[in-house]
């Protein structure tokens, strides 16, 4: 059974809308609130909730229009019910939950991180448990051992800044502008990533993740640098931090790969749209024989067409929310 | 006609069915945080009361605020999704316009009272017609104090809704002409009639330009430190 799912996310600064159809996306639109947030150099929510309410609509009709599905021709309706912001979340989920009333279809509200464990499968066909997932952006970092669907045990987690932030942090330092990931990213290009040894921090945990120390240390270079009056070029310096990040975000996950013994490992979250991460997990994996199920960067982004992927799977298994349901935004995998 | 209206500017959340003129069935609540529980649960129980389904319906009348942003969010983004799913519209009404004709007098002048919070209150003005309201003044942000000052400089009886309970004590002793009264919250029933004469005249926006009344500007201040460009290596 393939349900046709129509599908919302508005946890953080993005509206977005797909349609799924089982494991494949028809349609998968977006308003991003990026220039929005920007000039207060990080997400405000009023601002998020605010853009929700003005877009949720015309992208509804943009994503069953470019899907080719009239409403009713749909099986079920996904929302995020958490976790995120509450106002932003509130908007999808209550057009989501009314949406789903009129037209008399069943509604399931779905955990954000679940939407994202579950976005490889609109690309790769044989991603299944047992898996390990790196899920990693502005708002969390974790490694997870996927053991059935729905069977989530979170082997490790960020202890201070989740990776993006770090990003955003290092990028504000380099002077590179928000957000900070992709602008690494770019600002890496040609560089050296062994031009500078910055440190790994290495929590006692094995899958824990620890960034702060990482911006005081470049900081501390730079204003060396700069004193001594020998500051290495901009590449080779980005290069050098998103090393530093992207080296303990692997190395971490393909040491659970091989404790797990998993054959195959995704991701999701917007720190997996980085190049230079995607090209160390390829390397990784093929020293292991293990398959990488890592989606193309607008589905490792937020997108509705992983919470479409996720609700089609729960809708196929009878799984229903209440009309009652509330948002929770400090929701965690279980 | 047949529509439904939806009041979660407040405090109070409340629905109604309504033809015509005629309410068939409302349900109610007061819960500031539980509006997004208690809508489409009550939306469903009086359909149920009613026997009519979700396709009978001709428009959505929904309260835009002034009031709670979240509970107005939530309530519009639910009017959105019931509209869309048939492409019928939806009639924007304002919560000091739904108190007024709720509280309407003989003779009074009418004041509604909204808290927005952080020591301010959306008010406006009303003068009384046969059958009903007619509003006098467009809707402003205030402090209490001004609420006083312009009741005060205005002539005649006045009568005082929506909710009074929260502001400051005392705020309109000694001003005899004055009179504080029900109902403290909108409610859906007057929203729908509101609503309805907006739809009649055709008087409402294209879906997609239905807003929140907000009146104010998100409360945010741009953190220079935080987006400053300019880096060790010039301005990025
Ligand atoms: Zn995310």
């Amino acid at each position: 059974m393939n349900p046709t799912v129509l599908a919302f996310e508005t946890s953080c600064d993005e509206t977005a809308v797909a349609v799924v159809r089982g494991t494949e996306a028809l349609s998968n639109v977006l308003s991003s609130q990026v220039d929005l947030h920007a000039r207060f150099g990080g997400v405000v929510p009023e601002v998020a909730a605010r853009a929700h309410v003005e877009s949720i609509r015309s992208l509804t009709h943009q994503a069953l229009n470019e899907a080719g599905v009239h409403p009713a021709d749909l099986d079920g309706i996904a929302a995020t019910v958490g976790p995120g912001l509450v106002g932003a979340l509130l908007v999808g989920h209550s057009f989501a939950k009314a949406t789903a009333w009129a037209r008399q279809l069943p509604f399931v509200g779905i955990d954000h991180m679940e939407g994202h464990l579950m976005a490889p499968r609109l690309q790769f066909d044989d991603f299944a448990p047992p898996a390990i997932a790196l899920l990693a952006s502005g708002g969390h970092s974790q490694i997870v051992h996927v053991r059935d669907w729905g069977d989530y045990e979170v082997l490790g987690h960020t202890i201070d800044d989740a990776a993006g932030e770090a990003f955003d942090k290092l990028a504000r330092v380099m002077g590179l502008g928000f957000p900070g990931g992709p602008a690494m990213d770019a600002a890496s290009d040609g560089g050296d990533p062994a031009a500078v040894a910055f440190p790994r921090a290495l929590p006692d945990r094995p899958f824990h993740f620890s960034f702060s120390g990482l911006k005081t240390s470049v900081v501390t270079y730079i204003n060396k640098a700069q004193k001594s009056g020998d500051l290495p070029p901009l590449a080779d310096v980005a290069a050098s931090i998103q090393e530093a990040i992207v080296d303990v975000l692997v190395n971490k996950t393909f040491k659970a790969v091989d404790e797990t013994g998993a054959r195959v490992v995704g991701g999701g979250g917007g720190v997996l749209a980085n190049r230079r991460l995607r090209h160390r997990f390829a390397e990784e994996a093929d020293k292991r024989g293990v398959q990488v199920a890592l989606p193309d960067p607008v589905l490792c982004t937020d997108n509705a067409a992983m919470i479409g992927v996720a609700g089609a799977h729960w809708l196929s298994h009878g799984r229903i929310s209440d009309w009652a349901e509330n948002v929770d935004p400090g929701l965690a995998l279980t | 006609m047949k529509f439904l209206a939806i009041e979660t500017a407040t405090p109070g959340a409340s629905v109604a069915l309504v033809e015509d003129a005629t309410t068939l069935a409302a349900a109610s609540r007061i819960d500031r945080l539980g509006h997004a529980t208690f809508l489409v649960p009550a939306i469903d129980f009086c359909f149920h009361q009613v026997g009519w389904s979700p396709s009978d319906l001709e428009a959505v009348v929904v309260d835009v605020g002034p009031g709670l942003y979240t509970g107005i969010r939530v309530g519009l983004a639910t009017a959105q999704g019931l509209a869309a799913a048939f492409g019928i519209p939806v009639v924007p009404a304002v919560s000091v316009d739904a108190l007024a004709l709720e509280a309407r007098t003989g003779h009074r002048t009418i004041w509604t009272v909204v808290d927005v919070r952080r020591g301010e209150f959306a008010i406006a003005r009303y003068r009384p017609v046969p059958g009903g309201v007619v509003r006098d003044s467009s809707t402003e942000l205030v402090k209490p104090e001004v609420l006083r000052a312009q009741i005060e400089a205005r002539p005649g009886q006045s009568l005082v809704v929506g909710d009074v309970a929260q502001l400051p004590e005392g705020l309109l002793s000694g001003l005899h002409r004055a009179k504080m009264a029900k109902p403290r919250y909108p409610y859906a029933v007057a929203l729908a009639e509101v609503g309805r004469g907006r739809y009649e005249r055709d008087l409402y926006p294209a879906p997609d330009d239905v807003r929140p009344l907000y009146l104010r500007e998100p409360d945010v201040t741009i953190n220079w430190a935080k987006i400053r460009q300019e880096g060790p290596w010039g301005s990025g």
